[in-house]
């Protein structure tokens, strides 16, 4: 019966062989988002870390790939690396990111981590707009398709599974589910073991995690520099999605965004990144894409609140509806007749 | 049993998959009962244009006004009885200036247009270039740098930076009494905007022996005062610039403060005729100079009086600038278009931009210079006019001179 409970998950497979383009691009910036939404719970839900600097991180899984797989022109540098390769290497560069920052990590909790890991929001930004050559300037630069063994994920070639043509999002979109699939199995396996009963101790009782031996700042450098990599992993897929990678996009906003993500979702569960990442994710889109029939919302240029506004309205209120009235977020929302009784292990 | 389960699970996605799925290989070449060759965006009645437009962001204005003027004249084509007996309607999606926006917005319409006659933006035109491309949908960008003339499906109308800064050097050659081995400033932004009109600059100040002084700023960059005194140091004789309204309005004003009173000839996206509300209007009135692809709002021709009267008579009391006039000349190109691929009885994209490519003397009936696109890569018209702002002239700007092209602008090279 346990396992049956997974099935539903099959039905993920289907929207590429249904849906239109503008659904799986808003599923795949879903999925995106809900990688790098792991990585920060993991390390603000579950450690207690506050982090502004998230969306530095994305920017520079984003900006790795495009460096390690873009071919080297006149105006732009690459590498021209396979890929699937450039895809660890800036996972990897987003890691030794976070260890370089580590230090300030390891020592730092709460709201002073967060107010110094703002400040790599404005480096990062600096940098990116100047470094011409990686980045591309204010115009950004094209991000190059996956690759694997010489089948690519872009509108080349005829690919028709069962007779439905399939273009670049329908491909990503399996990479996609593999992508966050292996993250959150992998952050589940995190949190229910040692590491992660020792970062919800310091979360907790860092005096406590301290006394019983748990290295405190060893373990909060470590959890930041794995929720970097996440975020390097999250902003790799969101430049295949977008195909370009503009340096503005990376900005105080999106970070915040994440913050909002796990907030809403609830903090400290993988599930809950998830459902906060489609909330924060669609919201603005299905604003924009509604727009001419909904109330309250004009047509962008008419005056009124815009869709994009309106998003952002509507999930400032969902922030504080949900810290008055759902104390564990989304995720605790739960269905009785579909929710299994939650075995309590003493 | 969990095996089993799973792979029963996938036998039935498999079945639905194939059976009922909505999303089919066909992508247009039918034929409807007239005759006509249709594809995405038009059915028996309707055809169905984009526009991924700023109407949130930093060119809020210009989209507006693009838009109600893209508008406007598909109205009006629309109450002559359309195209093909097809009604023509206009998805607008604002995008803010934000890119990922506009890739949504792309992704969103790709599928219902078959045509995107308004696209703002460098930014947004090089992140969805490779797509409109490979989805063969013809696209008129409110951007000119020389990049886009080689862009497949992307139709510049107008002339590029780089020929309205030769032209603006031929201006302050031939009327500013400036002359070989004097030093003039470019104040330009990074990016393709700014370094397209800097190869231009460049291209006719060796031609002129001039020498060229370069100052590169960020559009975030608002404040032109270390610009201003670099340049005076410099002892440069005139200042070209090609940037936004704002960094215009502020390197203007600061030069006239400072008693620094030369020339100053900006790229057309550098005016707004809202910066005649400045503190800066003096200054603007006295020094500055507008290099454009359109005639002047004031003009006296019949199209421009056309323009004008429809213009005011749906928006009355709103901003008559250069958008506007851009806007309408690039819904008529695309009019244009319709009407030629109907002739053909070929409403596919492809269609509509092999007719496009037939018209090789498109006339705006005096809202700008004739266009020819007949020859891909090479820009419509070399020929460009130049404005001067006034805050007594409609539109905000009068005739300077032109249209005319300089000996620069024509022998530049689109290599």
């Amino acid at each position: 019966m346990s396992k049956l409970r997974y099935l539903p998950l099959l039905l993920l497979l289907l929207p590429p062989f249904y849906l239109d383009l503008f659904w799986l691009q808003a599923g795949l910036f879903v999925m995106a988002a809900a990688i790098g939404a792991i990585g920060l719970n993991l390390l603000t839900g579950s450690t207690g870390q506050l982090s502004m600097g998230h969306s530095f991180f994305l920017a520079v899984g984003a900006y790795g790939y495009v460096y390690f797989a873009g071919e080297s022109d006149e105006h732009l540098v690459g590498l021209g690396l396979p890929p699937v390769v450039a895809i660890v290497c800036a996972v990897v560069l987003a890691g030794l990111a976070g260890l370089a920052f580590s230090p300030i990590a390891g020592r730092l909790s709460g709201v002073y981590l967060g107010i110094a890991s703002l400040a790599l929001i404005f480096i990062g930004q600096h940098v990116l707009f100047n470094v011409h050559d990686v980045t591309g300037g204010y115009n950004g630069r094209a991000v190059p398709p996956l690759e694997i063994f010489g089948f690519t994920f872009d509108n080349s070639g005829d690919v028709a599974p069962f007779g439905i043509p399939f273009g670049g999002l329908e491909k990503l979109w399996f990479v996609g589910l593999i992508l966050l699939g292996v993250s959150a199995l992998f952050a589940l396996g995190v949190l229910r073991s040692r590491p992660g009963r020792a970062m919800n101790l310091i979360r907790d009782q860092q005096t406590a995690a301290g006394v019983i031996g748990i290295p405190v700042a060893r373990t909060r450098a470590a959890v930041f520099t794995l929720s970097s990599m996440y975020a390097g992993l999250g902003g790799v897929l969101l430049a295949l999605t977008f195909q370009r990678a503009v340096p503005d996009y990376f900005g105080m906003l999106l970070a915040l965004d994440y913050l909002a993500m796990i907030v809403i979702g609830g903090l400290g569960s993988v599930t809950g990144a998830i459902v906060g990442a489609t909330f924060v994710t669609l919201l603005p889109q299905l604003l924009t894409r509604y727009s001419d029939s909904l109330p309250l919302v004009s047509p962008p240029g008419t005056g009124g609140v815009s869709p994009a506004d309106a998003a952002r309205y509507l999930y400032g209120a969902a922030v504080v509806g949900i810290v008055l009235f759902l104390p564990a977020g989304l995720r605790g929302l739960r269905i009785p007749s579909l929710t299994p009784r939650k075995e309590t292990t003493p | 049993m969990k095996i089993r389960n799973i792979i029963a699970g996938i036998a039935v996605l498999a079945v639905t998959a194939t059976a009922c799925s909505g999303k089919s290989a066909d992508n247009g070449g039918e034929t409807g009962s007239d005759g006509v060759k249709t594809g995405p965006g038009v059915t028996a009645d309707k055809i169905t244009l984009g526009s991924l437009t700023d109407l949130t962001g930093v060119y809020a204005t210009l989209g507006k006004s693009i838009t109600q003027a893209q508008q406007l004249y598909f109205d009006e084509l629309n109450a002559a009885g359309g195209v093909c007996g097809r009604t023509i309607e206009v998805l607008v999606r604002d995008h803010g200036y934000d890119v990922q926006k506009a890739v949504t917005a792309y992704t969103e319409v790709q599928s219902k247009v078959a045509g995107l006659p308004q696209v703002i933006g460098s930014p947004v035109m090089a992140a969805i270039g490779a797509n409109v491309a490979n989805d063969k949908i013809m696209t008129i960008p409110a951007a000119w740098p020389s990049a886009l003339l080689k862009a497949p499906y992307v139709q510049v109308v107008g002339s590029t930076y780089e020929l309205e800064m030769a032209n603006g050097i031929d201006f302050l050659l031939k009327e500013k009494g400036i002359k070989s081995g004097d030093k003039i400033g470019h104040v330009y932004f990074e990016g393709e905007y700014g370094e397209s009109a800097l190869a231009g600059s460049k291209y006719a100040a060796e031609k002129a022996g001039l020498k060229l002084v370069e100052q590169r700023i960020k559009p975030t960059d608002t404040d032109m005062t270390s610009q201003v005194s670099a340049l005076k140091a410099e002892g440069v004789k005139a200042i070209l610039i090609s940037a936004g309204p704002r960094q215009s309005a502020s390197l203007a004003g600061v030069a006239a403060a400072g008693g620094f009173a030369v020339p100053i000839v900006s790229s057309s996206p550098g005016y707004s005729p809202q910066l005649l509300g400045t503190a800066a209007k003096p200054a603007l009135e006295a020094l500055f100079y507008q290099v454009s692809s359109v005639a002047p709002s004031g003009v006296d021709t019949p199209g421009m009086k056309a323009l004008v009267a429809a213009y005011e008579k749906k928006h009355p009391g709103e901003l008559l600038d250069s958008g506007v006039t851009f806007g309408y000349i690039g819904a008529m190109v695309f009019g244009e278009a319709l009407k030629k691929a109907c002739a053909a009885k070929d409403l596919t994209r492809e269609g509509i931009y092999k007719a496009h490519q037939t018209q090789s003397a498109f006339d705006s009936n005096g809202l700008g210079v004739p266009l020819d696109f007949s020859k891909p890569g090479q820009p419509g018209t070399r020929q460009t006019y130049i404005h001067k702002p006034d805050s007594k002239a409609k539109g905000g700007t009068t005739l300077e001179s032109g249209p005319g092209a300089s000996e620069a602008a024509n022998s530049y090279p689109f290599s």
